[in-house]
């Protein structure tokens, strides 16, 4: 069995990132990838606007990914593509990872591991649209993998349900092929995208967005026939009377990402319910010691770019827990939040460990012009005015807390809403 | 059932509905009329129910609509003459099963199947519980193919290499007195009805068994017997078992109507050509009325109950590990009251058991089903008034159950009858018909033994012989994933294919689904074939990742193009081809 400082699973962009960073400081390294290329979605992200922050350029998914295969290669991190983690067990000095490939069944051993294993798209019926099961109904992910992957076209007229980036993206690209959108349906008051794309995808090709407004159940019995939308009161149930149906042979589904995490729960690596990714440390350690998280699998990021950035803190910090021989006691504290927040990432903070440069990842929980509050033991040790937060846009922040938890204590963030005042 | 007289039915009848008339007719209650109510309609069936007359034949027609066999949208000449010593109508679980046995003789058998696939009705759409038989009642045919079924499974099982669990069902109770009481009414209950092993188990024994009893739960009634089974795997095993016997399966064909002469089925005429067989055997299911009133032999109706189940995620690890369901005795907050649903179950009011917690062979959790009477056969459409109801309902069984553990969910048809029992039985008006009807559960666990009757009656009226070339063993295809690391490795080291996984929520290999596509009866190369045979898309991500890879893998290995393959047959298209007009592929 070969022994790694560091296996990395999943070869998307976290986990290019995180390999990367890891041989950077000199772990031996191994990349496990299931499909057949590495670049994870970013495969089938042909529109631009990736690497503003990374390359300070516009790159198309496929390129952003090039530049960071291009650096793998240049390494010597090892990677193996269409290789399957079926097990990972926890062991004195480390995990046993079992894999599945062409070759047979194998196992490869690690000091610590990223798990960089990305997200999925939830379902029609995991939003509880009613009705028939005809074909037709598609996530948006689906659908993009059909169009930009292997040219085919699944959609003559479509809906589009969630104003998801990936749905808003798919609203310009089945346009521009040729389709017809007939609108983009959101349940929520506000888009679920970003602003940008709000207008470069909808409002630049004519496409309306139906704010409120949801679809509620599909007919037909082989391919799709219409679907009924509806909009709904502020708890966001259909209102009676104002169902619709409309004719078309799609419905493409935006409704959320759910990291993937199953790999994390079956060594006990204990989720947050609101990011459905690992409670994390700084260093992007979870609660199992050795297991890092990196990526879309940690939390929802809405640039590639921050994938990267966080993924390279996994892929660092995942090294030199390897690399240490007698590890420092981990000091957990956990972060306190407050309830303008969708979420903070990390949710604890390990006070043995490097604290002068802690990367914070937040949304908030609606629209609102805020200050941002970081305060130790009642004492405010950051501030920082946003002239608007919305929930899709993530906003980070690097934080020193050394000085401030030196004596330990406990990190509590605010979102301060100055809307309200004015 | 009631035993009243026709005056009485008449009476009963006619204070549901004034508008219906009543009259008995070679020993059936015919009803007939028009309304524009449904649920009036069903009523008056259920009023005219008696066990003194053969059945009750609902003749009367909601307004503006019908509830004919659906005429499909194409036609040619497969069947055109074909003259099989026996053929059977419907491929579900109990007309595979009635192919398989059948070729246990010499006999040449054809079974029609109008959809695209095998078990795409109610054998596909139920929660594949190998039942029990304590809540049936002496005079049922139910009760006699329950328990001879039950009997059957484990050799069925095995010989055809379908998984099969008999982990045992659990009716739960609240005190321990109402346990105690109600457990030694269903032992005598079990003694009467020939079911072995019937035992109350306090709440610490029954923890062993079931880890997932809710807190309120103080003992259980365990029924070893009680297993689970993929009902639609073991049907599709089934069929293929008969076709590597020399069976002939044809999908996509509908039967249209029968010709009779002097007591006798001449011809059967279906979209595909018209077959002149010997014997019939109708196993049509939520449409066997239909079969039966062409045959001249109908002597019941079908109304269909459309019943909901809910698939949780496998992590739910704590729900139940077995079958369970709270007993009706039991009255918990938020429930519908004890004592209503007791009266219920002792008069066998109750058409469904309530419905529970079940741990699939796949390892998901089952909710519901819940029971509606409704109109339209084949209406799999799904309601959220139906999800909410089985969720308030099934939280009192499952303490934690909230919307977010629900991955999917699905509707079937019970094809129940008024007289809420199988009619498994020769024909009474024509004499080379075999009903095989009324089929509702526990069908999937009474299929074997009602295949192995109506077989034998076949055998019996075309004088046939024992085929001694019958190989009753099947093969399924491996799942890798629950195999050990050694055996795993040494089939991929044979075949690359089972190392490229596809779908990663169930682990299931690209060799796999080769497998099912090079089998007997391979699915018609559709997407949903595929998932019933070997679950990728049954998942999590319900088909998010591998479903366009399935259509790959099809499409490449049936030589067609991508656009070609459906997702559930004829006209279920899931691309139209390249994606501009010119293409670009």
């Amino acid at each position: 069995m070969t022994a790694y400082d560091v296996i990395v699973i999943g070869g998307g962009p976290a986990g290019l990132a995180a390999a990367v960073s890891a041989y950077g400081e000199g772990a031996k390294v191994l990349l496990i990838e299931r499909e057949a290329k590495l670049g994870g979605i970013l495969k089938q992200c042909v529109h631009d606007g990736f690497g503003l922050i990374e390359f300070k350029e516009k790159l198309t998914g496929p390129e952003y990914a090039g530049r960071f295969i291009e650096q793998a290669a240049a390494t010597g991190v090892e990677t193996r593509l269409l290789t399957f983690v079926t097990k990972i067990e926890k062991i004195a000095d480390g995990f046993v990872i079992s894999l599945v490939d062409r070759s047979g069944v194998s196992s490869v051993a690690a000091k610590s591991i990223v798990l960089a294993t990305g997200c999925r798209e939830r379902t029609a019926r995991q939003v509880f649209i009613g009705g028939t099961r005809p074909a037709g109904i598609f996530t948006a992910g689906t659908t993009q993998h059909f169009v930009n992957l292997r040219g085919k076209m699944p959609v003559k007229k479509c809906v589009i349900l969630g104003s998801g980036d990936i749905g808003l993206i798919m609203a310009r690209r089945l346009s521009l092929e040729g389709a017809t959108v007939e609108g983009v349906y959101e349940v929520k008051s506000t888009p679920s995208g970003l602003t940008r794309n709000i207008h470069q995808c909808l409002y630049d090709f004519n496409i309306p967005l139906h704010l409120s407004t949801t679809v509620t159940r599909c007919f037909g019995n082989d391919r799709l026939t219409a679907v009924e939308v509806a909009a709904v009161d502020e708890k966001m149930r259909p209102i009676k009377g104002t169902e619709r149906i409309i004719e078309c042979d799609a419905l493409i589904l935006s409704v959320g990402l759910i990291p993937e995490n199953e790999l994390a729960e079956s060594i006990d690596v204990a989720l947050d319910n609101r990011t459905r990714g690992p409670i994390c440390d700084q260093n992007c350690m979870t609660s199992v010691p050795g297991v890092f998280s990196a990526g879309n699998a940690l939390h929802v990021h809405d640039l590639v770019d921050y994938v990267s950035d966080c993924s390279r803190i996994a892929g660092k910090s995942a090294a030199r827990f390897a690399k240490t021989q007698s590890k420092p006691e981990r000091k957990l504290t956990q972060a306190a939040f407050d309830k303008n927040f969708l979420y903070v990432v990390p949710q604890t903070v390990d006070l043995n460990s490097d604290l002068s440069a802690v990367s914070v990842y937040f949304r908030s929980g609606y629209d609102m012009k805020a200050r941002f509050v970081v305060r130790v033991n009642g004492k405010e040790v950051f501030s920082k005015r946003y002239s608007v937060l919305k929930p899709p846009e993530m906003e980070k922040v690097v934080l020193n807390l050394a000085e401030a938890l030196k004596d330990g204590g406990k990190p509590e963030f605010a979102l301060e809403d100055v809307t309200k005042l004015g | 059932m009631k035993n009243k007289d026709i005056k009485k039915i008449i009476k009963d009848v006619c204070q549901v509905s004034p508008d219906i008339k009543t009259e008995l007719k070679d020993g059936c209650v015919v009803l007939s009329g028009e309304l524009d109510d449904w649920q009036t309609i069903y009523e008056a069936g259920a009023a005219a129910a008696s066990k003194r007359y053969l059945g009750v034949i609902n003749n009367v027609r909601l307004k503006g609509k019908s509830d004919g066999i659906p005429v499909p949208d194409f036609f040619d000449e497969a069947a055109e003459g074909l003259k099989p010593d026996v053929l059977v109508i419907g491929g579900g679980i109990v007309g595979a099963a009635c192919a398989r046995e059948l070729k246990k003789y010499n006999l040449d058998v054809l079974l029609t199947e109008k959809s695209y696939d095998v078990a795409t009705g109610a054998s596909g759409r139920n929660d594949g519980c190998v039942h029990v038989g304590i809540d049936l009642h002496k005079g049922q045919q139910k009760l006699i193919y329950n328990g001879r079924g039950n009997a059957m499974y484990d050799g069925l099982c095995k010989d055809l290499d379908v998984a099969l669990e008999k982990k045992g069902h659990m009716i739960l109770f609240k005190s321990n007195a109402e346990g105690r009481f109600f457990s030694a009414l269903m032992k005598l209950r079990a003694k009467q009805n020939g079911i072995p092993g019937v035992k109350y188990l306090p709440r610490e024994e029954a923890l062993k068994i079931e880890t997932g009893l809710p807190s309120w739960c103080s003992g259980v009634l365990y029924m070893p017997i009680g297993g689970i089974v993929s009902p639609y795997k073991l049907t599709v095993a089934l069929a293929e078992n008969a076709a590597q016997n020399g069976a002939k399966i044809l999908l996509n064909t509908t039967v249209l109507g029968m010709k009779t002469e002097n007591g006798k089925i001449v011809s059967v005429k279906t979209n595909r050509g018209t077959i002149y067989p010997k014997v019939v055997i109708n196993a049509a299911g939520i449409y066997a009325d239909k079969i039966a009133e062409f045959a001249d032999d109908r002597t019941f109706t079908i109304h269909p109950r459309k019943g909901t189940n809910l698939i949780l995620d496998k992590k739910r690890f704590d729900y139940a590990v077995t079958s369970i369901t709270k007993s009706p005795f039991t009255k918990l907050k938020n429930n519908l009251g004890g004592a209503e649903s007791m009266l219920a179950s002792a008069t066998s009011k109750s058409h469904t058991k309530g419905g529970g917690i079940v741990r699939t062979i796949d390892g998901n959790v089952l909710v519901g089903p819940n029971a509606r009477e409704i109109f339209e056969r084949e209406d799999y459409a799904t309601d959220n008034a139906d999800i909410d109801e089985i969720i308030n309902k099934q939280k009192a069984t499952a303490e934690k159950l909230t919307r977010g553990d629900v991955i999917t969910y699905f509707s079937g048809t019970r094809a129940a009858t008024y007289e809420e029992d199988f009619v498994v039985r020769k024909g009474i008006r024509t004499k080379n018909i075999i009903e095989t009807a009324g089929i509702q559960s526990p069908g999937i666990t009474a299929a074997p033994a009602i295949a192995e009757d109506a077989a034998k009656w076949a055998a019996e009226m075309l004088k046939a012989g024992k085929n001694p070339s019958f190989d009753g063993i099947r093969r399924g295809v491996p799942h890798l994933a629950q195999m050990d690391a050694m055996e795993r490795d040494a089939l991929i080291k044979k075949n690359p294919d089972y190392g490229i996984i596809v779908c990663r929520c169930e682990e299931i290999s690209k060799g796999e689904i080769l497998d099912a596509l090079r089998s007997p009866l391979p699915a018609a190369g559709t997407v949903d074939g595929i998932k019933r045979r070997v679950r990728p898309g049954m998942g999590r991500c319900q088909g998010g990742f591998c479903m366009p890879l399935v259509v790959k893998i099809i499409a490449d290995e049936l030589g067609i193009p991508e656009a070609e393959v459906t997702k559930a047959g004829r006209g279920s298209l899931l691309l139209y081809g390249d994606k501009n007009a010119e293409g670009v592929n």
